[in-house]
């Protein structure tokens, strides 16, 4: 059944069918596990990680550290979000081996560089991870993990990532389209 | 009932390796809807592609409406389930940054994960970005922790701000996310393009 | 069919059920039935009226009694320190941090111990800690503690012993025997019980 007229036939699944189905993901960590799902948590629990072994006392210099192990007791990389987020690239590759979209490649507009892409893709994530810092949480959890129990947190966060980013779109549209 | 670990009705481990469970489906679901491509996530900021606004906004009501199903029924204490809390100027600031960092990168931590996993470099250096950021933010951290815990207005929900009870403030929710989906049909129909 | 359509059907009937329905606020027993009985065949929920006297007499930081009487008989007369939250309020959502907490030893006291134990029942289903009862309630206090009957001559010395405190105590707490000049000392009344500490449920850390 296709929503427009000209495209390539694809073999993802219906958006409204893969919406209902991070829904029940999502309602499960929730009843399993008593939070949402999250990302931007598990690269804080490496960087962290990655810190403390090169200067097992960064946690007293550094406020960041000490906030970090003052949340959570043992290993920093014991953590739910760690072993969800390793859950993502396994279920990641299986959908993609499954679907035969496993393959090498820098994906940009014809329109623009591999280069120019990669520098974006470089400066976003940057951007992306200061500013995930910041908001307590990325698009998976503080968006919509955020929405799914209701927190006003997570819908202001949503609404600034969105907001902006729709705002920005224009400056940025050669990358795309 | 639930939640299960808050209840201690299954063991710290058990609940780490569900989140591994979890995490494999959260991974299938994203990359299957084709949250892996960085163009199919940029094309709801250009009407090319509006998968974001479905996948999104249909994920967060179902899960919306079974937590609210399920606190009915008696399965889960909505009191232990972990509510985001509101500090409002770092909430803003970094959704605002974060903005920018998705229309520049086209990708989100979790989505970035699963473009890593079928192979896209893209995604891996937007990953490689995503710590570097997380990093600057630890560094100089002493300088912007003030901003990071301004304004901590505790867990409030929305529909607790708004006055409404919960379920009153899920079926706005699911009139207004029925009405972007018409319309995210419309704007699909008019600037086409094709499949990445 | 269209996809939308179909969430559309799904989803709007859910929206409406769930804003129509008011929220489920039970909150659900935590102990089994044979958990409870066993606590009330090992009569763990009493403290005696020695050990309350004590507390009081020594004015006990951690004791808080609680009278579930009415309002009426509260005012005509009340232990020392007491509160009064009548059993018809018990469930009130402003006293569940009252109960549910493990910082004080909650005394519940009535007449007998009729309605105390009711209070303790319900406390205790919902897995509430802390929470005692006065064994005897008051009719049995005003007999042991403000009016103790002088054990006879051949009785133990635990019995003599029980007897000076009680009179000292009830001395203190304004009963009518006369003053004593204990022998061996007051002996201590029974250990009182400790505080369970509550198992701090550990909410979700979440986020990030």
């Amino acid at each position: 059944m296709t929503e427009s007229t000209n495209k390539k036939k694809s073999n993802y699944l219906n958006p409204y069918l893969g919406g209902v189905l991070l829904g029940l993901v999502l309602l499960a960590a929730n009843f399993i596990a008593g939070r949402g799902l999250g990302a931007s948590g598990a690269i804080k629990s490496g960087v962290v990680t990655v810190v403390t072994a090169v200067n097992p006392h960064a946690g007293e210099t550094s406020g960041f550290i000490k906030e970090y192990q003052g949340a959570h007791g043992g290993s920093p990389m014991k953590n739910w979000l760690v072993f969800e987020m390793l859950g993502v690239l396994v279920g990641g590759f299986l959908s993609g081996a499954l679907a035969g979209r496993l393959k090498f490649k820098v994906e940009h507009s014809p329109k623009i560089t591999s280069a120019r892409r990669l520098i974006f893709a470089l400066s976003g994530g940057i951007l992306f991870g200061f500013g995930s810092q910041l908001g307590r949480g990325c698009t998976s959890g503080s968006a919509l993990s955020g929405m799914a129990v209701l927190s006003l947190g997570g819908f202001v966060t949503m609404m600034a990532i969105f907001g902006t980013a729709f705002a920005l779109a224009y400056f940025f549209r050669k990358n795309w389209i | 009932m639930g939640p299960l670990a808050v209840n201690e009705i299954i063991s710290e481990n058990t609940n780490f390796f569900l989140a591994f469970i979890i995490g494999i489906g959260f991974g299938f679901v994203l990359e299957s809807s084709g949250f892996s491509s960085s163009r199919k996530l940029a094309g709801v900021f250009y009407g090319y592609d509006m998968v974001v606004l479905k996948v999104f906004f249909t994920g967060a009501i179902t899960a919306m409406l079974g937590l609210l199903f399920f606190s009915l029924f008696g399965w889960v204490d909505l009191g232990l389930v972990y509510i985001n809390p509101t500090y409002l100027t770092s909430a803003i600031i970094g959704g605002i940054i974060m903005g920018a960092g998705f229309i520049m990168g086209g990708y989100c931590p979790g989505t970035s994960f699963c473009g890593a996993s079928i192979g896209k470099i893209d995604a891996l250096l937007f990953i490689v970005g995503l710590f570097i950021g997380v990093a600057i933010f630890g560094a100089g951290y002493n300088w912007w922790d003030e901003l990071y815990l301004a304004k901590f207005l505790g867990s409030p929900k929305v529909s607790e701000s708004l006055g409404l009870s919960d379920g009153v403030f899920a079926l706005i929710l699911i009139v207004v996310a029925l009405g972007m989906f018409w319309a995210a049909e419309w704007a699909e129909k008019k600037f086409p393009r094709q499949e990445y | 069919m269209k996809p939308r359509l179909v969430l559309a059907a799904f989803i709007i009937p859910l929206g409406l059920i769930i804003a129509a329905v008011p929220q489920n606020t039970t909150r659900p027993y935590k102990l089994s039935a044979t958990e409870l009985m066993d606590e009330v065949n090992t009569r763990t929920q009493f403290v005696t009226p020695e050990t309350v006297a004590d507390m009081i007499v020594k004015k006990d930081p951690t004791l808080l009694l609680i009278d579930v009487r009415s309002q009426d008989e509260f005012e005509k007369f009340s232990l020392p320190g007491a509160i009064n939250i009548p059993l018809t309020d018990l469930l009130n959502d402003q006293y569940t941090e009252l109960f549910d907490q493990d910082v004080k030893m909650n005394v519940f006291y009535s007449n007998s111990t009729l309605m105390a134990n009711e209070a303790w029942m319900l406390t205790r289903q919902l897995g509430y800690e802390n929470n005692y009862v006065l064994e005897g309630g008051l009719n049995y206090w005003f007999e042991a503690i403000l009016n103790p009957q002088q054990p006879a001559s051949t009785s133990a010395d635990e019995e003599f012993a029980r007897y000076d405190f009680r009179m000292s105590a009830g001395q203190a707490l304004g009963g009518g025997g006369a003053a004593v000049q204990s022998t061996e000392g007051s002996a201590a009344p029974a250990a009182k019980p400790a505080i369970q500490a509550k198992p701090k449920k550990k909410k979700a850390a979440g986020g990030c």
